[in-house]
Order: C-alpha cells, then sequence, then structure tokens
C-alpha cells in the first residue's frame, strides 16, 4: 500500500533497540528528561485533583470524551462530509490528500495560486508526517516554525521528540548556542535566569516573520463539523498570529480529526489542557471559520482545509480502532517510563510514547516498526491517565499478536514460545520440566538466591540479576503448604 | 478516483455498516440537539469567580461602576506600569472619551508598533477566566494581539459561567460563528525552554481585565 510505503521511507522506528541504547548513555539528553519528567506528572495530577471543587468528576468527563470520539468515528464517513458542507458553505477550499506526499503536492499548488514565499506555521504533527517543511523549502517556498519549540528544533535541523514539547530533550546551553548561530550574536554564558530574555529574543525574530509571511499553515486540534470550523488550542499565540496576519490560511489535519458540536468541543476542552499541561484552559483557544468578512480589514482572504488520511481510513474498521479516539494530549508519553528514560527521537518516527507506538505501526507498516509494540514495562500508567480511555497496552499486546501471527518475530522466540505452549498445554510433563529447570536454577545460583549472568540470554541479565525461588517449583511449594 | 472518494471509500468499507441515509439523518438530529456534557457547578457568584481565576491566570483585574470610570483608570494603570498613554482601540469601544484621560488614541486595526490594545469582549467565562472575543469589522482580532499590553472590559453582566453558556449566547444573538472565535486567558506564555513558564512568548506579555457594572 503507498500511504505505508511513503511512510516507512521516513520511519527509523527499526532501529529502536539500537537508538535506546544511545539514548540512555546520553547524559545531555537524560538531564533533560529527569528534569521534565515530574513537572508533566505533576501538573495534570494537581489539574485532575482538582475537577471535583467543581463539581465534575474525571472518570465521567472520559466517559463523555470517549463517546463524544466514538460517536465520530462510529459514523466517520458521514461526520466528514457534515464537516466538508459546512466549511465550504463558508467559503473555505477543502481538499484530501491520500498521504504525505499529497499534503505537500497541494499545500505547495496553494502556495503557487497566490503568490505565496513564505510560510509561517503554527504545530502541525500532520506536517511532520509529510516532511513538508523540505517540500516547501525545495519548491523555494520558506517555511518557519513559530511555535517555540518547533522554532529550536528546526534551527537545530532536528524533528520534534514530544507531540506537545517538541524541544523537551534540549538543553538551555544548546538553545543558547543554537539562537547565537542563527541570530548573529555571540555566544554568552547562560543560566536558567536568562530563559525569559531567550524567549524574547525569539520573539523579536519570529514577530517579523509574522508580520511578513503570506502564507499560515496550522494544523487543528479538533475539526467542528456542525459549523465547519477548525479548533486551535496554543498557548504562546502563535495560532493566532498565522490565522489572522498572513493572506492565507492553510489548515492540513488528519480525518479522525472530527467533532461534532460546539458542546463536544466545550467538553473534550475541559480534560485535552488538563492532560497536556495541567491547565484549567489553554491561553488561546480559537474556533476558525470561513475567510474574512466583506467589511473586515484583516484575516485570511482564502481558507484551505486539507484533510489527511496517511494510514488513518484503513485503521477505522480494524481491532485498532480505540487509538483514532486520541486527542494528543501527550499525558500518555507524560507518564511513561520507557518514554522518560529515552526520550522521543528513539521511537524513530513522528509519534513518540504510548500511542506513538501503536501509531508508527499501523501507519508505517507493521514489519517496519517491530520493537515499538514491546516499548512496555506493562505498568498500564498510559491508559489509566489517557482522557479518552484508550486501552494502549492492549492495543500495544494486540500488535505484538500480530507480529506472532504473521511470522514477524525472530525464529527463536516464535520457537520458544510454540515450544513453551505445547509444554504448558500438557500438565504432568510441565511440572516434570519445571521442577528440572527450578532446581538447574538454583544449582546456577550456587546458594546465592540470585544469577548474575544468565548464559542463555544475557540480555535479560545485563543491567540486573535474575532472582531463583530455592529450587522449588510454585507447585510443589503450594502442595508443601497445604500439607502444613 | 479522486483522494476524497477513495478516502470515504475506504472508511465505509472499513466501518461496514450500509444505510448512509438514516446514520446521515442520525447525525444531523444529534447537530439540532446538540447536548451538553457534565459541566461544572460553581460555588459564589460568577464575577467573584471570574476575578479569581483570571487572576490565576496571571492577569490583572479591577472593578469599577460604569463605562465613564473606564479611560482615567486605564490612564491609571498605564502610569502604574510606566507604560506609554498611547493605545489603539476596537471600534466598539472607541466612543468613550480615553482624550479626557491624556491618552494618545486611534481605532482600528492594530500594527506592530502599538504598545497598547484595548478591547472589549463578547462575553467572559467564569469557569475558568476566560474572555471571548469575537472577530468583526469593529473588534478586530489584532487589538488583544499585537500589543504587548491587552486591557480587556468586561461588562459584569456578561459574564456566564461555562463555555457551553456562551456559545448559547453566541447562537441566540448572532447565529453564525464570526470568522475567529479567540477564547483568550491571560497573557501568552512558554514552556519550551526548560519547562520554565515565560510570559509574552508571542502575544501580549500582560493582561489587564476592568470589570464593569454595580454588582461588580
Amino acid at each position: 500500500m503507498s500511504v505505508t510505503r511513503h511512510n516507512a521511507a521516513h520511519s527509523q522506528a527499526m532501529s529502536f533497540t539500537a537508538q535506546a541504547a544511545v539514548k540512555t548513555r546520553n547524559p545531555v539528553l537524560q538531564k533533560a528528561l529527569q528534569k521534565a519528567k515530574p513537572l508533566f506528572s505533576g501538573k495534570r495530577a494537581k489539574a485532575i485533583a482538582a475537577l471535583p471543587d467543581d463539581g465534575l468528576e474525571f472518570e465521567q468527563l472520559r466517559d463523555a470524551c470517549a463517546g463524544i470520539r466514538d460517536r465520530v468515528l462510529g459514523d466517520l464517513d458521514v461526520w466528514l462530509e457534515i464537516f466538508e458542507e459546512n466549511a465550504r458553505a463558508r467559503g473555505a477550499e477543502v481538499l484530501w490528500a491520500r498521504d504525505g506526499a499529497e499534503i505537500c503536492d497541494l499545500v505547495i499548488d496553494v502556495a503557487r495560486r497566490h503568490g505565496v514565499r513564505k510560510a509561517t506555521k503554527s504545530k502541525s504533527m500532520l506536517s511532520e508526517e509529510a516532511h513538508l517543511n523540505a517540500a516547501l523549502a525545495a519548491a523555494g517556498i520558506e517555511p518557519v516554525e513559530t511555535d517555540l519549540g518547533e522554532y529550536i528544533i528546526q534551527l537545530a535541523g532536528e524533528a520534534p521528540s514530544h507531540i506537545i514539547a517538541p524541544a523537551v530533550h534540549k538543553t538551555l546551553a544548546e538553545v543558547e548556542a543554537l539562537f547565537a548561530e542563527n541570530h548573529g550574536r555571540p555566544q554568552q554564558p547562560r543560566t536558567s535566569d536568562d530563559i525569559p530574555a531567550l524567549t524574547r529574543e525569539a520573539r523579536g525574530v519570529l514577530r517579523q516573520h509574522f508580520l511578513s509571511a503570506d502564507m499560515g499553515i496550522s494544523g487543528a486540534n479538533f475539526l467542528i463539523a456542525e459549523t465547519g470550523t477548525a479548533a486551535l488550542v496554543t498557548n504562546e499565540g502563535n495560532g493566532r498570529m498565522v490565522t489572522t496576519l498572513p493572506r492565507v490560511h492553510v489548515v492540513v489535519t488528519g480525518i479522525e480529526k472530527v467533532v461534532p458540536t460546539l458542546e463536544d468541543f466545550a467538553t473534550l476542552m475541559r480534560l485535552l489542557p488538563r492532560s497536556a499541561t495541567g491547565q484549567t484552559i489553554s491561553n488561546y483557544v480559537s474556533l476558525l471559520t470561513g475567510t474574512r468578512a466583506d467589511d473586515e480589514s484583516e484575516g485570511p482572504t482564502k481558507t484551505v482545509f486539507i484533510l489527511v488520511d496517511n494510514g488513518r481510513a484503513d485503521v477505522v474498521g480494524s481491532h485498532y480502532r480505540e487509538i483514532l479516539r486520541c486527542i494528543r494530549c501527550g499525558a500518555c508519553m507524560n507518564h511513561c517510563p520507557v518514554y522518560f528514560s529515552l526520550g522521543g527521537h528513539a521511537y524513530g518516527w513522528v509519534y513518540p510514547g504510548p500511542m506513538g507506538s501503536v501509531l508508527t505501526p499501523l501507519y508505517t507498516g507493521i514489519e517496519n516498526a517491530l520493537d515499538l509494540p514491546h516499548a512496555s514495562t506493562g505498568c498500564r500508567q498510559c491508559s489509566n491517565v489517557c482522557p479518552v480511555r484508550i486501552p494502549l497496552p492492549e492495543l500495544m499486546h494486540g500488535l505484538r499478536q500480530e507480529q506472532q501471527r504473521r511470522g514477524l518475530r525472530p525464529w527463536g522466540e516464535r520457537f520458544g514460545l510454540r515450544a513453551w505452549a505445547w509444554i504448558a498445554g500438557r500438565p504432568r510433563l510441565y511440572r516434570a520440566l519445571t521442577r528440572i529447570a527450578a532446581r538447574y536454577l538454583n544449582w546456577l545460583a550456587d546458594g546465592q538466591g540470585r544469577i548474575r549472568i544468565f548464559g542463555f540470554a544475557p540480555g535479560w541479565t545485563a543491567a540486573r540479576d535474575l532472582p531463583v525461588a530455592g529450587g522449588r517449583t510454585f507447585f510443589e511449594q503450594y502442595a508443601a503448604r497445604k500439607r502444613d | 478516483m479522486s483522494a476524497r472518494d477513495e478516502i470515504l471509500g475506504r472508511v465505509r468499507a472499513g466501518l461496514a455498516k450500509g444505510d448512509a441515509g438514516s446514520r446521515r439523518a442520525a447525525a444531523l438530529a444529534r447537530l439540532q440537539a446538540h447536548p451538553p456534557g457534565p459541566r461544572p457547578t460553581l460555588a459564589g457568584d460568577l464575577v467573584a469567580r471570574f476575578r479569581d481565576k483570571a487572576q490565576s491566570l496571571a492577569s490583572t483585574v479591577e472593578q469599577v461602576d460604569d463605562y465613564a470610570a473606564v479611560p482615567a483608570r486605564v490612564a491609571a494603570y498605564l502610569a502604574g506600569l510606566g507604560l506609554p498613554a498611547q493605545a489603539v482601540t476596537a471600534l466598539d469601544v472607541a466612543g468613550l472619551d480615553w482624550a479626557a484621560a491624556g491618552l494618545a488614541w486611534r481605532s482600528g486595526v492594530a500594527v506592530d508598533a502599538d504598545p497598547v490594545g484595548i478591547s472589549g469582549c463578547f462575553c467572559a467565562i467564569a469557569e475558568t477566566g476566560t474572555l471571548m472575543l469575537l472577530s468583526g469589522a469593529s473588534t478586530p482580532a489584532s487589538v488583544s494581539l499585537l500589543p504587548e499590553t491587552h486591557i480587556a472590559l468586561v461588562p459584569a453582566a456578561r459574564i456566564v459561567a461555562t463555555m457551553e453558556d456562551a456559545f448559547a449566547l453566541l447562537r441566540a444573538e448572532r447565529g453564525a460563528l464570526p470568522r475567529a472565535v479567540n477564547f483568550v486567558s491571560g497573557p501568552s506564555r512558554t514552556g519550551d525552554i526548560e519547562q520554565t513558564i515565560v510570559l509574552g512568548a508571542h502575544g501580549p506579555c500582560r493582561v489587564h481585565l476592568i470589570v464593569i457594572g454595580e454588582n461588580a
């Protein structure tokens, strides 16, 4: 399938295990991650705990939010058509893209039709899926990322490492070096007291881009079917800038982002900012509908929606459909021990953390992201915090089962599991073999109660010891206790 | 086959539901009813709640009895912070006697050089301490966006409890959405450098709210 091939060509998800080894040994990255970790989870916990003060219950809101998303996804064709009709009725153009290459073609075509030379961008993960910046630059159109985090990583020539905090892996010293180099000034020693000054410096540079851009490109947090509206949630105000100042506004967003009504949007907004940053509301929430009115002297005169499949349509009817509920809050990665050990880049494609470990195999091909569904400790924190109740551990488990069914796991693993299943189906044989194994392990442990290096599978004991249970199986111990 | 037809076809094939007609009718009925989800019960009066929430989001709030008192309070606020007495105002608040308070002002769309923007609001939301601003010829969005200081006039009678109430007011008074509905909750902020919160990322660095009305 072409969608999968296009995405797989841009994915490094197959090198997850190798990248994991590199990332855990990178002290600068580890410092940045350890600093961010308690902030994310602490702020969210406080915001969720305060809900009952206003007579709201988290579980009740989660049910409502999951219900809204399921209602749309269960009739997605109908809701997309209603959105399209209402957006067109307000003068917006609605285009459709099968994959990232088509996104690039459509955006470049709109830009050429309107004589666009510079495009300011509010954060859009879809543009990362499409590698839109590179395509724009190749077509002679200057793309400028304006979310501060996205701007930093654009200067660094990197991809975002988190869906709401794209530069979470960057330290202050790295930001200072990037700004000095790109803003044409000498590098200075910096402390955290200088962060406001650096922010101000970026504000000055980006303000000039806002004022001179011909086109604004944004994503959409939601598409509201009732009104044909794009909803945009930001804290910095860059979303407002790119949708107010340029002549042309292009919204690039996934087909799964539709919600029915303004009331549904209001419900989702009670959990999105709380789950993402622990805010009760983000500083700027904008509902953008159609184009500039005849008597207005600002706002885009041309508004284009690009509704993108890029793998989504095939998930609608699959066993993994619940992942399409995702509202991109980032709570799953903010609570994931694997994410905070590695950062986002190790995941190899656009989306990191638990949601990425499900989305990347689905959008780039299960055979092209074999490690990601295994990037789990089984702690279930991701599904405990998910505001739309996505059963992330179960979806990852489903992907692991599918790898087995399709023969995508290594020979040794497949044989081992098959052999274990055969033995486990024969209780007498199983008990006899486990008795032997327990005694053998005890002998290997040499009375220490633990094995430091396990010769058959050294990976298991590379960073920990394998405890052994005194030479007797569970069945033997259970039987002995029953006798007592 | 067009991309649109192919994508919708794949969605339909995945859903395997058939009878798009009755599903569409059900969807349209949902839009007609637009039922709300769980909403908060706010303790205390809405003005106090709005003020407290806005302050917790780093806005400053003061209260006056009527519109006539506003220009002098704006001038005092700007002088108190050593800010220039120079503002661009939205056209719907241009009728106040700004000149008498010593303000150099003009009304209309804001430009980069404007240090202060003064706007009204369509309504305000007590639950989150939020302004609801509608774009329009007399209410340009740039006034609350480009200047470093944004001052908003909030009639106490226009403070509603929730975003749902604000939408109900919009449906009743306007029918359709304007090009842009902007919900503004305090100054622009970012945490993108080492998760340190800084105010004034791209939009205003400070937001001052003047609540107007006898129960203010």
